[in-house]
């Protein structure tokens, strides 16, 4: 029973295959691939059943109704990759419409309210950051009160009543063109994009960001900026948010205390049908965005078919599973899971 | 099956590939019944592999796993797996449960019955009683948080007996136990396995401690079995050393190189009451004993917690740091011992770990191209076999994780570098390269402060040494001419 095996140990070391120092597209964006395809079939299922969904029309119809999503998505991105969760965006997102509209409506110039409108997305990301660092209570409880305040704050504004813009060149906001031929809401999606995505992969303190989510107490010890991080994933999510008020608002010339009550889940939907771990340390600025147009396709699509407009959040769940499905065997086959 | 008899586990052929990476190319392993045996490999060899297909934690590509029954009738997986119990490297514990529920908890079949926390207690204190009855008296009922991580490992030691477990496999467990817990535990197995028939699977580095428990051993490298069930007795350190395909470097094993002691610049002083340690340049001090005098040490000098025993200066360095981008800022490195949590940032692909050190203390903004060649060059200084510097670090085994994070300072001009435990859980030959890498850092200037468990490796390379009892006062410094095995047992409580 005891014996040593035919095969004798060699002395001679096989030769070590070099290391690979690039990294394909292919195998970075392998989940936002997966999405984008899953996107275009679906989009495909539903021109089956209504061929003008796949007009150009529609698709700028997507694009323009998805683009407040997509750039909410990106800031809350941003928080969900440190490991932390924002749940005011939705409330920021309204507030800062009706603030920008009260201000108009009080006489002050466009450029001046959209500033207050920022303003509001300053001071409560910042509050969020402070409370998330400083005073290190858990994110999604801090978040939780924000949400309530700012929330109850759009209400304040006005007394609950909705708001019209007073003055018709705010549209150029959101539709006019800064560079000729694209118009403002694609122009600042793609630009957010691409430089989100940028920080993210190319600059240090955006691969900070995993490193925080990844492990907080090694990111610590390695002696990354933990807390200023944070703080910093906080105020640009909420900044976002305003921004994105800021579009709607210029979209359909009217603020509402209610504009952005369902937003705040579309986005983390977004965030995670785009392969962002809700645990922190993963997910891109790609992804994120795919999430948010994978959303708006539905809602689209589930309009255009005729569904009844109650089973889009039944969909949208559906979406959901499958993405974080497919990641997780994705994961598994890599040896990571 | 001819000759598994009397087996408690028979694999046969096993393979397991990760993506393109092959893990296993054909590993046999047998297990009889109340034997202690030794399984023996490298880093990357492939053991942790095959336990983790041996439990079901992962699956398995060809082959045959077989479990059998004590009256030699094959088991079902399930009821096999059932009967076996793995103490792991990195603990496993609830933190927020008592040590007696960590205990029990998995071993309830109370369904939806209410839990009797009495007989839960008594289970639970039995089983830990076998290792350490004072320990148990004291400490069932305290927090798993709470405990330091020797005390987490005899926990989940004692989970695994209280499991009924046939077939035991304890993964480096005595990394953390002092000589007196180790020689506890040995004889507690010693006992299992004589009287119950129980089988353990021991996996250690450590060839003295192999030797004084194992009496069976099966050797696996580069994923195929090359010594199947052969007795202790029978191979030599060196034969064993051999096999495992670690003989080139285990050999070369200088002492102390006196020529670093000429580098200049400012010396640094560690003080508390009773003990003043002047460390010039390019010294090595060792720091012995088990953990709670170290990791104060520890924290005093890389700002990791607020730290009031220890009066730590050196010229343009303030009394103390307040946190570790301080430390890091002014060149004074650490490599954590708590790998798993506070080490390796487990979501960024090979290329952010290792270069995480780096971007700190360079302050660099932007990640140029110039970065993918630096790592790949730390990479093969550190002779990491790995695929991509974009994959995940869970590509790696645990002893190759371990070089990521000494990589993280290697060749960062630094003039103070701490480490914690940094040879746990590598092989020899990774062992061996470590101890170089240390020689070759302190030749630069820089001052290493070196915690570890294994006083033959102080012995080997420091060249000082400041010694800690078990309840963490510091016991002695030992000069370089007055190190011996006996003087650092005496005053640390440990033999390893």
């Amino acid at each position: 029973m005891m014996r040593t095996s035919t095969q004798e140990a060699t002395p001679v070391q096989p030769p070590t295959p070099p290391i690979k120092n690039r990294e394909s597209l292919l195998s970075a964006y392998r989940t936002e691939i997966a999405i984008a395809i899953a996107m275009v079939i679906l989009a495909l299922a539903v021109g089956s059943q209504v061929p003008q969904a796949l007009s150009w029309g529609n698709f700028s119809n997507i694009t323009h109704a998805g683009a407040p999503l997509i750039i909410m998505s990106l800031g809350v991105l941003l928080v969900v990759i440190t490991g932390g969760i924002d749940l005011s965006v939705g409330s920021v997102f309204s507030l800062t419409g009706m603030v920008t509209a009260q201000a108009m409506a009080v006489g002050f110039g466009g450029v001046t309210a959209s500033l207050f409108g920022l303003g509001v997305g300053l001071v409560f990301g910042s509050i969020n950051g402070f409370l998330v660092t400083v005073a290190g209570l858990a994110p999604f409880v801090v978040t939780l009160i924000t949400f309530a305040v700012a929330g109850s704050l759009a209400f304040i504004v006005t007394n609950g009543r909705s708001m019209p813009i007073p003055d018709p060149d705010y549209w150029l906001l959101n539709a006019g063109s800064i560079v000729p031929g694209v118009p403002n809401y694609i122009l600042f999606c793609i630009a957010l994009l691409i430089g989100i995505e940028i920080f993210l992969k190319k600059v240090v303190a955006g691969r900070w960001f995993y490193a925080v989510g990844s492990s907080a107490a090694a990111a610590y010890l390695l002696g990354i900026p933990v807390k200023r991080i944070k703080f910093f994933a906080y105020v640009a999510s909420s900044l976002l948010a305003s921004f994105s008020g800021l579009l709607t608002i210029s979209y359909i010339l009217n603020a509402e205390s209610t504009a952005g009550a369902s937003l705040m889940l579309q986005a983390i939907a977004a965030v995670v049908i785009g392969g962002a771990s809700l645990l922190g340390g993963t997910g891109t600025a790609v992804g994120a965005v795919l999430g948010a147009l994978m959303i708006t396709v539905i809602q689209n699509g589930v309009n255009l078919i005729g569904i009844n407009s109650f089973w889009q959040g039944s969909v949208t769940g559906l979406a959901i599973l499958i993405a974080v499905l497919i990641d997780r065997f994705g994961k598994a086959r890599r040896g990571a899971g | 099956m001819s000759g598994t008899t009397n087996m408690v586990v028979s694999v046969r052929g096993l393979t397991k590939a990760y993506g393109a990476t092959s893990v296993l190319k054909g590993v046999d392993f047998s297990v009889a019944r109340g034997e202690i045996h030794a399984l023996l490999g490298g880093n990357g060899a492939g053991k942790s592999t095959m336990i983790r297909i041996i439990t079901g934690s992962a699956s398995k590509g060809d082959g045959e796993v077989a479990f059998f029954g004590p009256d030699g009738a094959q088991r079902s997986e399930a009821e096999g797996r059932a009967r076996v119990a793995v103490v792991h490297q990195e603990l496993a514990l609830l933190p927020h449960l008592t040590v007696a529920e960590n205990i029990t908890l998995p071993h309830l079949r109370t369904g939806f019955a209410t839990v009797n926390r009495k007989a839960a207690a008594r289970k639970a204190f039995e089983a830990l009683a076998m290792i350490d009855a004072e320990f148990a008296a004291r400490s069932l009922h305290r927090l798993v948080e709470n405990l330091s991580l020797h005390e987490g490992q005899m926990v989940e030691i004692a989970r695994a007996l209280s499991s009924g477990a046939e077939l035991l496999l304890l993964d480096e467990p005595t990394a953390n136990l002092t000589s007196g817990e180790t020689v506890r535990l040995f004889a507690v197995l010693r006992r299992l396995a004589n009287d119950a028939g129980l089988s353990v699977v021991f996996v250690s580095h450590r060839m003295k401690e192999i030797r004084q428990i194992a009496n069976v051993c099966t050797i696996i490298r580069d994923g195929r079995t090359v010594v199947d069930r052969m007795g202790l007795s029978e191979l030599s350190d060196g034969a064993i050393i051999e096999k495992m395909g670690q003989l080139a470097i285990s050999n070369s094993a200088p002492g102390p190189d006196a020529s670093h002691k000429r580098v200049h610049g400012e010396p640094l002083s560690i003080r508390e009451a009773g003990t003043d340690i002047e460390l010039s340049p390019g010294t090595i001090l060792g720091v012995a004993g088990a953990p709670a005098g170290p990791s104060s040490l520890i924290s005093a000098l890389v700002g990791a917690a607020e730290a009031k025993r220890w009066t730590v200066s050196r010229a343009g360095w303030p009394n103390s740091f307040r946190t570790p981008r301080k430390a890091a800022a002014a060149g004074a490195g650490f490599v954590t011992g708590d790998r798993a949590h506070k080490g390796i940032l487990h979501s960024l692909p090979i290329i952010d770990n290792v270069l995480a050190s780096r971007r700190v203390v360079r302050g660099t903004a932007v990640i140029s191209g110039a970065e993918s060649r630096e790592c790949v060059d730390l990479l093969h200084a550190l002779s990491v076999k790995a695929a991509s510097i974009w994959d995940l670090p869970a590509t790696l085994s645990g002893g190759t994780q371990q070089k990521l994070l000494l990589a993280r300072w290697l060749g960062l001009p630094s003039s103070l570098l701490v480490l914690e435990e940094p040879t746990r859980g590598v092989d020899i030959r990774t062992k061996k390269e470590i101890y170089q890498l240390i020689r070759q850092m302190a030749s630069t200037g820089t001052i290493i402060v070196w915690w570890s468990t294994e006083n033959v490796e102080l012995l080997e390379v420091c060249d000082q040494i400041v010694a800690f009892d078990t309840e963490g006062n510091t016991a002695g410094v030992i000069e370089r001419g007055e190190m011996s095995e006996d003087r650092l047992a005496e005053l640390t409580g440990m033999a390893t």
